[in-house]
């Protein structure tokens, strides 16, 4: 500790004098910034729809020209009372203040400029750390879109959620996440959202879908190496950015062969949801309540446990069948 | 520095560590109010006054909530001061972040599990008190700690 440089960042309308809003899962974000790189990246998420009604925060970016882009940096989270604090790779810090509904970040020129670092990473985790105070709900589970409806499937890690969402995007579902799909409640009205985050893709995925050979696996968020690619630019699959649930799938692989689909109960649905949540001080009371209360009324939602021992491609066929068979029913 | 394991996290879920039990509890006196220091490491309760006298009445407290991170190794980096409205965040690396809400008169604050006590004595805690604008009681910033200030947009 013989010579301990400090540096002082100050996040006001002074420093960050450009401004633009966007929506992202349903909620507006106000953006500041000072950097002209930022405000071009935003206009992409600008949103032809004027929303009035919705939930906001501020996001105050400051690009800081002296933070080092160290790649091999991990991301680390720690959060006390309603305070988040988010070291993120590429030099970005981020803290969250969940009372003021405000995010500040200091971010590396490189970061800031790379479209990917917003997508894959900085907007994803904003809003799982924020989306709460929001009304805006995290739910850990891939959602694809099948004629308006939309279908969540949800399982352990490791259970092959993005595969088997791969495979129903091969069918024609509209892909809207992976691995995580924001909840938010509108009067009587659910509304899933994505967030045109990459797919992600182990690789020993590559036996189901061999077009990975065209491309290579990197070291992703949580340390693993995977294939993560945009869905719609790399794998041509449709993509949409909202749906309204309509089924939940629980996914669990099996050893014995076939597919079997029995229907789950809502105590299970919620349990499930809320033990996958992250817990919340008293500080966000108020959050967690407007958390639990849109759980219990997803956990409404037609469910089932999706027990297979078929290769992604067959499960997906059998629920499309399933599906197409439930829709005939309820018609 | 010895590991320690403090709770578990998975279930119920906190990646966070918002729920990392701080038992350790005491009253000092910094300047003219008491701060009230909650931590789970005997090594950061801060080597300053304690306050033994009851409460004044009128007088402010803070509050300072200081967690040691036994799974974040590395030393201290180059200190960066985020000065937010009425938030002011301190971040040296994932070994030590730290953030003063002025507004609600508390500290909280992660300290890794390489940052040794004299490192946290002589050079935190001071920072801790120069954070909350109040004049350091007992020991100034250490000569070898020589601090030097530069802005961003400098």
């Amino acid at each position: 500790m013989d010579d301990i440089v400090t540096m002082k960042l100050t996040f006001n309308q002074q420093t960050l004098p450009l401004r633009a809003d966007f929506l992202i899962a349903g909620t507006r974000c106000c953006l500041s910034t000072n950097s002209h790189d930022v405000i071009e990246l935003a206009a992409q998420w600008q949103s032809q729809t004027k929303r009035v009604d919705t939930s906001s925060f501020e996001m105050e970016v400051l690009v800081d020209s002296s933070r080092s882009d160290c790649c091999e940096q991990a991301a680390h989270f720690r959060g006390l009372r309603h305070i988040v604090f988010a070291t993120l790779p590429r030099g970005s810090f981020v803290a969250f203040d969940l009372l003021r509904k405000k995010v500040h970040a200091a971010l590396s020129s490189s970061a800031s400029r790379d479209l990917s670092f917003w997508n894959a990473l900085l907007l994803p985790v904003t809003i799982g750390i924020l989306g709460t105070t929001l009304g805006v709900v995290p739910l850990h589970c891939a959602c694809l879109d099948r004629n308006g409806k939309g279908l969540l499937v949800a399982g352990v890690s490791g259970a092959g959620k993005s595969t088997l969402a791969a495979a129903l995007a091969q069918r024609g579902f509209a892909f809207l996440s992976d691995d995580w799909t924001y909840l938010t409640r509108k009067q009587s009205a659910l509304v899933a959202h994505g967030l045109f985050s990459p797919i992600k893709l182990l690789p020993d995925t590559i036996r189901f879908f061999p077009r990975l050979r065209e491309f290579v696996p990197r070291k992703s968020l949580n340390g693993e190496m995977a294939y993560e690619m945009d869905p719609q630019k790399s794998l041509q699959f449709a993509v949409t950015d909202m749906s309204r649930p309509g089924h939940i799938v629980f996914l669990e692989r099996t050893v014995a062969r076939g597919c079997h689909l029995v229907p789950c109960r809502p105590e299970y649905v919620r349990d499930f949801f809320e033990r996958s949540a992250e817990r919340l001080p008293d500080e966000l009371a108020d959050a967690r309540a407007m958390r639990t209360n849109i759980i219990n009324f997803f956990s409404a939602c037609p469910s089932w446990m999706l027990r297979t021992g078929e290769s992604p491609q067959r499960t997906a066929e059998a629920i499309e069948i399933f599906l197409s068979e439930a829709e005939r029913a309820t018609a | 520095m010895q590991r320690r394991e403090f709770a578990a996290y998975a279930d119920p879920l906190d990646i966070l560590r918002r729920f990392a039990p701080a038992p350790l509890k005491a009253m000092y006196r910094i300047g003219s109010s008491r701060a009230v220091v909650q931590t789970n490491d005997f090594h950061l309760l801060p080597a300053l006054p304690l306050d033994v006298n009851f409460r004044v009445p009128g007088e402010q407290s803070q509050e300072w909530k200081l967690i040691r991170d036994p799974d974040t190794p590395g030393p201290l980096e180059a200190a960066r001061f985020l000065i937010c409205g009425p938030l002011t965040v301190v971040e040296m690396g994932p070994a030590c972040r730290l953030a003063l809400d002025h507004e609600r008169r508390e500290v909280v604050g992660f300290i890794g599990a390489d940052v040794d006590a004299r490192t946290y004595q002589e050079f935190l805690v001071p920072l801790l008190c120069r954070l909350t604008q109040e004049p350091v009681p007992a020991s100034p910033l250490p000569a070898s700690a020589n601090l030097r200030e530069r802005s961003a947009h400098d």
